[in-house]
């Protein structure tokens, strides 16, 4: 059997290395490589590092790889590296074909529906049912929850839900002044933040807020095995966890939208009486009767569903962390994503309900 | 008290280091001397500001007084330029590893080799196999870190550590949750790095058998003060109570005294 053999420098480092690299790359290596290192009396690692370079570009080639002649400190060195110099890089996993990824994600939604339905199943129990039967209720947290979810949202749901109000009735007083029929305004803007938009807005301001705490939290929890450990004391997490912010929020939400639906109509009523001018007891008389307890009713049930919706899908993506911190930083997303695209799925389909139906 | 190394062969010297939190203190007046190319064992029960001091002499949390310096320089005094300067000097492997979850294990190596970009980019992937088989992980370049044990990724983190060939390595509990064959493992992987490329090992530990085996210069901190530096012998035959309490794995009286 053939053998090039390469006689390595005195001096095995960093540019003698990449000479040594550089002269047996342009050769034509019959066999297999044999480096001579009877006369190299010191290495450190870089001209180790190429030494394991050496050893692919033989591999690449189809050649043998051996090392000859070493003593000493340069000897001890060679053992220790041994294992790369020997082993070919593990080629980095394949990229499934169009077909199993297809089957891949069909399958991931199935597990997650199945994962969901059972999650639901608990949490619907601890929430609803569990407390009735005198199972225990977490009442210290319930409290705290709606100190978090609820007192301390007010603000920025206020004021979102007022300058909605305000947008609503410029845009709105455009297309109204044209038929002389400004006051119109008032009543817009009272049927559609007690129907519609004072619940969109606050349930999209807290999924943002809180639907993206409660991930995040129960998220961190599950990656430092606060879950497993919960568990582990034979405790039920969607009891301890997950009972009391679905409850809470459920509270808290169509409060928030009932204060939202005040905001937005005295967004719409500055607009009103500051630029268009109304006097004020016209403004209120006109906002008083488009006020319908129908659709203040609606607004509010909405909220309650959303609320549910939020802490669930929150409480869902958040159990499911794989992995660390990125992890942690996908499911918090996932989660608002998801609260958002259900919020407006659900206020669809309950649009189509009242205008069918009732 | 012994082991007090001259001025020119230390590689850190650390003088009247105080540290605290808050009101705390936690390290009072630590000096001491790490000689080049020892390894030197900072031991002390827990929460007895080992962490903490491997913390401030890797530059990541200012000293509320007192003297680190690395070759003559104080970092007190160092910018933020130089002190970046000086921590690509030194490697560190922390704790509960350190490794970024969202890069497989071979980037984690080839981050500092990348970013500095001061080798071959032809080397890269040769660098970070040959760091990786010195820790014996051949085969887990493209493993994410999620994938492998704890004991794994330790290791993986000592890889990343030793990547750019710094003459310092810090190792902040090796051998804590690894079983005894990875751990001894890991002691001869120390002494073969001292060995064969000259590093500085500053390790924190409390297993006895390390640092039996391991350890040129010995540290042992109670409450945040020194109580014992010198050589393992010294310590194992040293007349402090609390470091023969230490070696003779005895328990303090509170907990005995609960035990009965």
């Amino acid at each position: 059997m053939t053998e090039t053999r390469i006689q390595c420098p005195r001096e095995l480092n960093q540019e003698t290395g990449r000479q040594l690299f550089d002269d047996v790359h342009a050769k034509k290596i019959s066999g297999s490589l044999v480096l001579d290192l009877s006369g190299t009396e010191s290495l450190d690692s870089l001209g180790a590092a190429w030494l394991v370079a050496l050893a692919d570009l033989a591999r690449a080639r189809n050649a043998g790889f051996e090392c000859e002649g070493q003593q000493g400190q340069v000897a001890d060195y060679i053992g220790l590296i041994g294992p790369g110099l020997n082993s070919e890089a593990e080629p980095p996993a394949e990229s499934p074909g169009v077909l199993e990824q297809v089957g891949d994600t069909s399958l991931s939604i199935v597990g997650e529906v199945k994962e969901f339905y059972h999650f639901l199943v608990d949490a619907v129990y601890w929430t609803a049912l569990a407390p009735l039967e005198g199972r225990g209720f977490r009442w210290n947290s319930f409290i705290d929850e709606i100190n978090e979810m609820g007192a301390r949202a007010l603000r920025i749901t206020f004021l979102m839900n007022f300058l909605l109000g305000l947008i609503i009735a410029m845009l709105s007083a455009v297309q109204l002044e044209q038929f002389g029929a400004s006051i119109y305004v008032a009543d817009l803007v009272m049927i559609a933040f007690a129907r519609e938009l004072a619940a969109i807005m606050t349930a999209v301001v807290v999924s943002a807020r809180t639907g993206a705490a409660i991930a995040a939290e129960l998220a961190t929890m599950k990656v430092q095995e606060e879950i497993d450990a919960l568990k582990g004391m034979g405790l039920n997490v969607s009891q301890f966890l997950v009972a009391p912010k679905v409850l809470a929020l459920a509270l808290v939400l169509p409060i928030l939208t009932g204060l939202g639906m005040i905001a937005g109509v005295l967004g719409g009523s500055v607009w009103g009486l500051v630029v268009l001018g109304f006097q004020s007891d016209v403004w209120l008389n006109q906002t008083m009767m488009a006020a319908d307890m129908g659709d203040i009713f609606q607004g509010l049930f909405k909220a309650v569903i959303f609320a549910i919706i939020i802490a669930l899908v929150g409480c869902h993506n958040g159990l499911r962390v794989t992995g660390g911190a990125r992890g942690v930083g996908l499911m918090t997303t996932r989660a608002v994503v998801m609260d958002i695209f259900f919020i407006v799925f659900v206020d669809m389909i309950f649009a189509a309900i009242f205008y069918y139906v009732l | 008290m012994s082991g007090n190394h001259t001025e020119n062969g230390a590689i850190i010297h650390v003088k009247d280091l105080v540290a605290k939190y808050g009101d705390t203190t936690v390290l009072d007046h630590v000096t001491f001397d790490v000689a080049r190319g020892n390894i030197f064992v900072i031991l002390g029960a827990s929460g007895c500001g080992k962490t903490t001091l491997l913390k401030h002499m890797t530059g990541l949390i200012p000293a509320a007084s007192g003297v680190i310096e690395y070759g003559g320089k104080n970092i007190a005094g160092m910018d933020e330029e130089e002190l970046a300067l000086m921590q690509r000097g030194i490697g560190i492997a922390f704790q509960s590893s350190g490794l970024f979850n969202s890069m497989t294990v071979g980037e984690n190596v080839a981050l500092p080799l990348v970013e500095y970009g001061e080798v071959d980019p032809r080397l890269i992937d040769s660098i970070v196999r040959l760091k990786l088989s010195l820790v014996g992980l051949a085969n887990a370049q493209h493993k994410m870190p999620g994938e492998l044990s704890g004991g794994m990724r330790k290791r993986a983190g000592l890889a990343r550590a030793i990547a750019l060939d710094p003459p310092i390595v810090f190792f902040d509990e090796p051998s804590a949750g690894l079983d005894p064959i990875m751990a001894s493992g890991l002691d001869e992987l120390v002494l073969n790095l001292k060995a064969l490329l000259g590093i500085t090992f500053v390790i924190v530990t409390h297993e006895l058998d390390s640092i039996r085996k391991v350890a040129d210069q010995v540290l042992m901190l109670d409450k945040g003060v020194v109580i014992f530096t010198g050589t393992v012998e010294e310590a194992e035959n040293s007349e402090h109570d609390r470091v023969r309490q230490f070696f003779e794995r005895r328990p303090d009286e509170f907990m005995t005294q609960r035990n009965i």
